[in-house]
């Protein structure tokens, strides 16, 4: 008696806790013996808020009755090799977010679904160009275009105001304006810039028209050791002057938005939506009230911005997936139009999702209008399978920096950060 | 006890006293300091833990320990953690025990070669073999498999075990097993009754070394169990870093939660590991 | 992951009585306790196969889990195994080109000499300091022998992770403690010092935190060691009138020479293995100065995915490993003949 009661609670438990949570247990497969399946979507931790795709889940599987989403949340530290392996598996998880440096590497691997075929289905017409091109190898379609950000000047209104300084349109504005922050508080950085700001570094080299590699007769080289590279180098270091931020790290180590700015000191930095939102938080939780100003980094000429790393993710099909067409529907939802503009908004515009339409009209002064303006000029790392390579530690391209920041011949250095570039782009 | 006392010098000279228990509280400061910073930085509120000038006087909050044990499926990779690793100390030394016996007390052909291959095995790279073992574990439908993980964690562990065993097998005097024998002990009986009693210390002191290898082991498991209701805690001491803002404080709570049971297990061990894993060696 | 450091239990801090084993074993039990048995007074050598049933699970188990895997490492190492492969499941043989782009590379040869010279200095000091702490701890009083082992304990069972990231706080350039210090000492040029300015002083820093959390592991085994010496001979050696230095190498050496054997070889690997601190702390930085040659396998292999490259060095890391220790292989069976 006890113990079938125990055991009809249990599965009662069981039913409810599925139903509740739409967490399908070890039902690794596709589907099981009810024929109910499941969709496994992989997406990176801090990509996507909670709420949103819960709604995305609940009206997927509205739409598809007997099948559920379960979502999980991937860190970063070990995901190239988390991914690849899950890539070779019978079972992998179903949809994948891919940074979108890294989509083409995966892309060549025969590990993504072809989705060229699909491209109606998934609305592919509406995609931002700019984006898409991460998202294609040879004419192929790999994976959709979810979202994308890019960097833009994050500065302390009051300082600013202290100082007598407006947002600047041009280098030598930006550079004056610098000199007067200094001028006006010593104690304080005009900006924080930490020596291996890789990205922001391959902002500067596109305004001189240079690139961080090109291909040259069927082989992929470096392109640090050209005069382009070594003017953009020449400017980042006079920014990097104003900064005492460490010669020798990124803007991740520490954290600049949630280790550096909120003690204080700091007029400016350069840095993404979700850090000037961490910025904040961690301000109102020490207790202070931070007060942002935001402008695109400033081009060599007023006519337009500095270009910028467009950076963002995509989202692939794996090409083992036992549902492959559920998550073919999955994507098309996720990444169409009706969810996009929800998603711009539930990010306030700190993503820009993948087409026009969906942007989230961003108010006079926030972030995401500065950030909208700069991605005019967006541009992304060489589309090229080996890239994935170059951007793993230790990046050359960081290296490169450290060695001319502490006084090294660009040239030189720009030569030691080719041919390492080189050995690993082409592999 | 009363060894000890002997071995202390007649006549403490005072001067050499002070600077001998100056120089052990020096040293006993340099060894706790970074266990020290890393439970007070748990206990500070989040903006005093990275600062210019350290912060030593703090009102201390539990809040990281609630967002550390808040984690989704806190309680799942508790319990993997505690069978792959109870799992895996109690296989090793059931394993270790009969091998090591054999070791130490019989003449059998190949005796010295598995001597030999037990010592090599201790250099295993597993860092590297991680890939190798998943292809194969891939290959054999056993991923996320907490079977699986218990096993390999078994066999990491295991030729430490057998060694060390072996050694306070060794150390046993034979005349005693003989004495238990000639009494009308089997053999199997002369080992239960004489010579397990008298390893409890070596037994202790392996399960701890292969509980701390266990506890910790991260490569297999991020790349063998990616379905997270078969990871472990190594994969939760890592989710508080993310692109997003490194919560140091959860980091930091969560290493010193994840540090207690080891010292737990030493206190509970440390009567009994009277010996040290090297005891047996040492008597050779 | 055989964590460095984390080595095997250690002894008790308290006072306690010394080893079962020795010379001092305890008396046997009493032999009425134990129920004759049919066969009793049969005390001869066990039949032939005892011995290879009682080490058959050992054996069956080291080869099914770690010499299959082994050999399949093995194998890898002369294929080209990258990140298409390993998706699309192909492991095309590629001969011995792992190896010939290894050898010919003059990066893998500075990394080959840096390990072994950094593994060198690591456990002397290690050695050293872990024995003169034994020592220490064998002289302290009761009470002092306590916080000074229950400090060894704390040290040592830290998770590694949370001591790599402790240490970068300790030494970073804008917030760290080690800066604070030289600063209040009074020190000029700390405002804002990089500890990890070069290869070497990034080196330096790894292996303070290497010999922070391994001299717990030798001290309180030494200690352990120490108390199984027998009080007599310190009488004896002191009748003889030789000083506290002369009574170590006459008494006490000889006395822990297998304790030194043992320990010193496990230190070996474990330093010349340990990863996580190494790599956690600058990625081989600044400039892959400070790269070892697990980290060089990690960054060269693992992280490029080039899971064959990676095979191949860790093939190459246990044929040196194998030769520099063979010494040691042979001192440690010529003990086992003696027994």
């Amino acid at each position: 008696m006890k113990r079938k009661l125990i055991a009809a609670v249990g599965v009662a438990g069981m039913m409810a806790g599925v139903a509740a949570c739409g967490n399908g247990g070890d039902d690794k497969g596709s589907s099981d013996a009810n024929g109910n399946k499941t969709v496994t979507v992989w997406v990176m931790d801090g990509s996507a808020p909670k709420a949103w795709l819960d709604e995305v889940n609940k009206e997927f599987e509205a739409k598809h009755p007997n099948t559920k989403v379960k979502v999980e949340i991937q860190q970063w530290k070990g995901i190239q090799e988390k991914v690849t392996t899950a890539l070779s598996e019978n079972t992998p998880p179903d949809v994948i977010e891919l940074g979108n440096t890294q989509t083409a590497g995966y892309a060549v691997t025969g590990g993504l679904a072809d989705l060229t075929g699909d491209k109606a289905k998934l609305g592919a017409d509406a995609w931002q160009k700019g984006m898409l091109a991460s998202a294609e190898v040879d004419g192929k379609l790999y994976s959709a275009p979810w979202y994308a950000a890019n960097r833009v000047v994050v500065y302390d209104k009051k300082a600013f105001e202290k100082a007598g300084v407006t947002p600047p349109k041009t280098r030598d504005e930006w550079l004056a304006g610098l000199d007067k922050l200094k001028a006006s508080d010593p104690a304080t950085q005009p900006i924080y810039l930490p020596g291996q700001s890789w990205y922001v570094l391959a902002g500067f080299i596109w305004d001189e028209g240079g690139d961080l590699a090109v291909k040259d007769g069927g082989k992929w080289k470096g392109q640090l050791a050209t005069p382009q590279a070594a003017s953009a180098m020449e400017f980042y270091k006079k920014l990097q002057a104003y900064s005492t931020a460490p010669k020798d790290k990124d803007e991740a180590t520490p954290q600049q938005s949630t280790d550096i700015v909120p003690k204080g000191g700091v007029a400016s930095w350069i840095g993404l939506g979700w850090e000037a939102q961490g910025a904040l938080k961690a301000l109102k939780e020490a207790g202070k009230e931070g007060d942002f100003g935001y402008f695109p980094i400033p081009g060599k000429t007023a006519d337009k911005p500095g270009s910028v790393f467009l950076g963002g993710s995509n989202l692939a099909v794996a090409e083992r997936s036992k549902n492959k067409d559920l998550a073919k529907e999955w994507l098309a939802l996720a990444a169409g139009k009706d969810q996009m503009t929800k998603y711009a908004a539930a990010t306030e515009g700190a993503l820009l999702p993948n087409q026009q339409a969906a942007n989230f009209s961003a108010a006079a002064g926030s972030f995401a209008e500065s950030m909208a303006k700069a991605a005019a000029n967006g541009r992304i790392t060489p589309v090229t399978a080996g890239w994935a390579n170059v951007e793993t530690e230790p990046n050359p391209i960081k290296e490169y920096m450290t060695k001319v920041l502490k006084g090294e011949d660009a040239a030189k250095a720009g030569e030691a950060a080719d041919k390492e570039i080189a050995s690993r782009i082409n592999k | 006890m009363s060894q000890q006392q002997t071995l202390r010098p007649r006549k403490p000279l005072r001067p050499l006293a002070v600077v001998k228990n100056l120089g052990a509280l020096l040293l006993a400061a340099v060894f706790v300091f970074p266990v020290y910073w890393m439970f007070s930085s748990a206990l500070k509120p989040s903006g005093e833990i990275l600062t210019k000038d350290p912060v030593f006087l703090f009102t201390p909050t539990l809040d990281n320990f609630g967002t550390a044990t808040g984690v989704e499926m806190f309680w799942t990779y508790v319990q993997n953690s505690l069978v792959v690793t109870v799992g895996a100390v109690l296989l090793a030394l059931a394993v270790a025990l009969a091998a090591g016996f054999a070791l130490a007390r019989m003449t059998f052909k190949g005796r010295k070669g598995l001597v030999l291959a037990v010592m090599m095995a201790q250099m295993a790279p597993w860092e590297v073999m991680v890939i190798a073992m998943y292809m194969i574990a891939r290959d054999a439908e056993m991923l996320n498999s907490i079977a699986l993980l218990t096993v390999i964690y078994f066999v990491m562990v295991l030729p430490f075990t057998i060694w060390t065993l072996r050694g306070f097998i060794a150390a046993v005097p034979a005349t005693l097993e003989e004495a238990a024998q000639i009494d009308g002990c089997t053999r199997g009986q002369a080992f239960r009754k004489v010579i397990f009693p008298l390893l409890a210390p070596g037994l202790m002191s392996t399960s701890l070394f292969g509980f701390i290898t266990a506890w910790n082991e991260f490569a297999m498991v991020l790349i063998l169990n990616k379905d997270k209701a078969a990871q472990t805690l190594p994969l939760w001491l890592t989710q508080f870093q993310t692109a997003f803002g490194n919560d140091w404080g959860a980091t930091m709570a969560a290493s010193s939660l994840f540090a207690v049971p080891v010292l737990v297990v030493f206190v509970f061990l440390q009567r009994k590991a009277v010996g040290g894993m090297t005891a047996g060696a040492v008597k050779g | 992951m055989t964590v460095h450091s984390q080595g095997a239990a250690t002894s008790a801090p308290q006072d306690a009585p010394p080893p079962s084993a020795g010379p001092g074993s305890p008396p046997p039990r009493p032999s009425g306790s134990a129920r004759p048995s049919p066969r009793g007074g049969r005390k001869s050598l066990p039949s032939g196969w005892l011995p290879y049933a009682l080490v058959a699970p050992a054996v069956l188990s080291i080869a099914g889990l770690l010499l299959y895997p082994l050999g399949k490492n093995v194998l890898l190492s002369f294929q080209q195994v990258n990140k298409i492969e390993l998706i699309q499941r192909k492991a095309p043989f590629i001969g011995l080109d792992n190896y010939t782009g290894l050898l010919g590379d003059a990066k893998f040869w500075t990394v080959v000499v840096r390990s072994f010279a950094f593994t060198a200095v690591n456990v002397a000091l290690i050695m050293l300091l872990g024995s003169l702490i034994g020592i220490l701890l064998n002289r302290l009083g009761k009470k002092m022998r306590l916080v000074l082992s229950m400090a060894l304990v704390m040290a040592w069972a830290m998770p590694i992770v949370a001591s790599v990231t402790v240490f970068q706080w300790l030494f970073d350039e804008q917030f760290g403690v080690a800066n604070w210090v030289m600063r209040t000492l009074g020190f000029s040029g700390y405002d804002q010092h990089n500890w990890f300015e070069t290869g070497f002083s990034t080196m330096v820093i790894i292996m303070i935190l290497l010999v922070w959390g391994s001299v717990p592991f030798v001290a309180l085994n030494m200690y352990a060691g120490l108390t199984t010496v027998g009080a007599e001979l310190y009488e004896a050696a002191k009748m003889d009138g030789a000083n506290g230095w002369q009574t170590f190498w006459k008494i006490v050496f000889p006395n822990l020479r297998p304790f030194f054997l043992v320990t010193t070889f496990l230190e070996v690997i474990w330093i010349f293995k340990a990863f996580t601190q190494v790599y956690a702390m600058r990625a081989g930085g600044p400039d892959r100065a400070s790269e070892t040659l697990p980290v060089f396998a990690y960054i060269e292999g693992q992280s490029q995915q080039h899971y064959g490259l990676a095979a191949a060095i860790s093939v190459l890391t246990i044929l040196m490993l194998v030769v520099v220790m063979s010494f040691y292989f042979r001192l440690i069976l010529k003990q086992e003949d003696e027994q």
